[in-house]
């Protein structure tokens, strides 16, 4: 009389919960997720090709719109590979000034990922909370460099300028009333019930899956593999602070929001290190006023909120790249999607969507 | 357009690029003074361990699969041929002292005046030894490469990437569509004969879906008024 049959079905590319334009297609027996294709490429702009027919400074500000919640992350990594390529030697003002706006910028995008993610589960406090914090950042990057989202804020050889008089106090003062802030996101998420059912044992990772399948970032130490690019390969003088790189035991939803929260912490720890010790000096190196590389490649990575941000940049003289390659963490992170999936029900995709944190721009490029 | 000055690529013979070149040689007379700060001018901040020990081993273990060792950068790199792609990727994913577990990026290349053009580039990483190498091949046009997401499953969508983008087919990839562009692209847009502007039919033939004359038709009679204003002019509904 009865008969069941497995379905599948479409999450987005225009769902609310998929943060931007990812779809999924799902094949489900009753909610239960058999099988997982992620399809993406809606967002893709070719900025690869771009890249080709534009000067190595023209690129920077394409480099903000490929991951547009952590812009500084992607001119930090574009411009360090750049003054690798040359041997230029950046200013040590410059590097911990860049230090002070890379960890600023991930503040910001795991503030808006705590605040989306709460959102996703049902928790709406959360997110005004948050972007009341966000709001205090954004701030300062706009006092900076005048804009609030794609910031072009660096040079290649250093920094446009120097920070506006008073930036500093602003930033202290913020880290002043951080810590009593996450105080308030972790009494409304870290014991609350429904958010630990929603999360704790949901969308398990082994760290042998991880690694295998390139993922990086918050959700590979979730899953207890102990690499942060700041520690493994430090650039822009990382190896002179002190910070501790928190790590997953389960690689479950929970962990990866854990280790976000912790690295926060932590990232006011390098804040407050690099504003006590800050050098004087100049802030930009002396480069000629055409940028032209040496011929050879160099592939340079860099932390971004998101993971391992690399940038493969094969020059051949000219003013302009041969070939320039962005290595997306969001792109390898949405691969390893289905694997955390299946089994699991249709509720939990949003959860385990949420807790990998992929920003579409930054996977479709 | 295409760059007129299309460079060749550093072929795997003669001209191999000496360890250093300049990039890696730190500007010691370029660091600013620092008076009062404790972080006193380093040497190159950015240098990474330059995994000699990856090359020693290959070149005791397997001479004969090297075409070419070069530094760039502080970055060691090996080009070797296809064939031995796998055998070489195996060995240095499972010798314990080199223990490169992590494929951190994988991406084609195209160089059209090479006699073997397409190009192939791995990245690997060692999270537990902490050390790069970049390995390389070189395939002639139409030329397959050997898929590795044997060995790393995160090769899969890199390499549908390569695919989509360069035209660079996998041989035993398990599922090798397009993944950026649409399923009806045709051409592969980051070959330098692809031009960066244009109007899609010069380059791009749509495969026929019936799709631009059907909205054609429908934007032309939704100007009509789908012949509710013939209708009103006729019966003179609405004069008042």
């Amino acid at each position: 009389m009865f008969r069941t049959e497995e379905m599948e079905i479409n999450m987005g590319p225009q769902h609310p919960s998929t943060h931007g334009v990812l779809r999924l297609v799902l094949q489900l027996d009753g909610e239960e997720i058999r099988a997982m294709r992620p399809v993406i490429g809606y967002l893709h702009r070719g900025v690869e090709k771009l890249c080709e027919h534009r000067t190595f400074p023209m690129i920077e500000p394409l480099t903000d719109r490929l991951d547009y919640v952590a812009a500084i992350s992607e001119n930090l990594g574009y411009c360090g590979a750049v003054e690798r390529l040359m041997g230029v030697q950046v200013p040590p003002r410059a590097q911990y000034i860049r230090v002070v706006l890379a960890e600023l910028q991930r503040l910001a995008s795991h503030l808006l990922w705590l605040g989306t993610h709460a959102l996703d589960l049902g928790a709406m406090t959360v997110f005004f909370y948050t972007f009341r914090e966000r709001e205090i950042i954004l701030d300062l990057f706009e006092s900076f460099c005048g804009a609030r989202l794609t910031y072009n804020s660096m040079r290649i050889g250093g920094l446009y300028e120097d920070v506006p008089r008073g930036w500093f106090d602003r930033v202290r003062h913020f880290l002043k009333i951080f810590p009593g802030r996450m105080q308030e996101y972790e009494d409304l998420l870290t014991v609350n019930r429904i958010f630990v059912g929603r999360t704790k044992g949901v969308g398990l990772l082994s760290a042998a899956d991880a690694v295998a399948w390139g993922v990086s970032g918050p959700p590979l130490r979730a899953s207890g593999v102990n690499y942060d690019v700041r520690k493994a390969i430090p650039y822009s003088s990382y190896e002179e602070f002190e910070f501790d790189v928190p790590l997953g035991a389960n690689g479950d939803t929970y962990d990866r929001y854990l280790v976000r929260m912790e690295e926060m912490r932590q990232s006011c720890r390098i804040l407050r290190q690099a504003l006590d010790r800050m050098p004087d000096g100049e802030v930009r190196a002396k480069v000629p006023k055409y940028i032209k590389p040496p011929a050879g490649e160099v592939y340079h990575v860099v932390e971004s909120p998101r993971g391992e941000q690399g940038f493969y940049i094969v020059a051949t003289g000219g003013e302009m790249p041969y070939r320039m390659r962005f290595r997306a963490p969001s792109f390898v992170n949405t691969q390893a999607l289905p694997l955390m999936c299946r089994g699991r029900l249709m509720a939990d995709v949003v959860a385990i969507i949420g807790s990998i944190d992929i920003v579409l721009g930054d996977c479709d490029r | 357009m295409v760059d007129d000055k299309e460079p060749k690529a550093p072929s795997p013979g003669p001209p191999a690029r000496a360890a250093g070149d300049g990039a890696t040689a730190p500007p010691a007379a370029a660091a600013p003074p620092a008076p009062p700060a404790p972080a006193a001018p380093k040497a190159d901040p950015l240098r990474e361990p330059v995994p000699s020990r990856a090359v020693d081993l290959l070149k005791q273990t397997l001479p004969d699969a090297l075409l070419e060792v070069a530094y760039h950068a502080g970055q060691a790199l090996v080009r070797v041929p296809p064939a031995r792609l796998v055998e070489v990727l195996r060995f240095l994913r499972d010798h314990a002292d080199l223990h490169f577990d992590y494929l951190s990026n994988l991406t084609g290349m195209h160089w059209p005046k090479n006699d073997r053009p397409m190009q192939v580039v791995y990245h690997l990483f060692s999270i537990a030894r902490r050390h790069r190498l970049t390995v390389k091949i070189d395939l002639a046009e139409g030329e397959e490469a050997p898929s590795v997401t044997g060995l790393w499953p995160t090769a899969d969508w890199h390499e549908r990437e390569a695919f989509d983008l360069f035209g660079i087919r996998f041989a035993g990839h398990p599922d090798l569509r397009r993944i950026l562009m649409p399923d009806d692209w045709s051409g592969h847009p980051l070959r330098k004969e692809y031009p960066l502007e244009g109007n899609p039919g010069d380059h791009v033939q749509y495969r026929d879906v019936g799709t631009a004359e059907h909205v054609y038709r429908y934007d032309k009679a939704a100007i009509r008024g789908f012949g509710w204003r013939k209708e009103v002019e006729k019966t003179g509904l609405g004069k008042g």
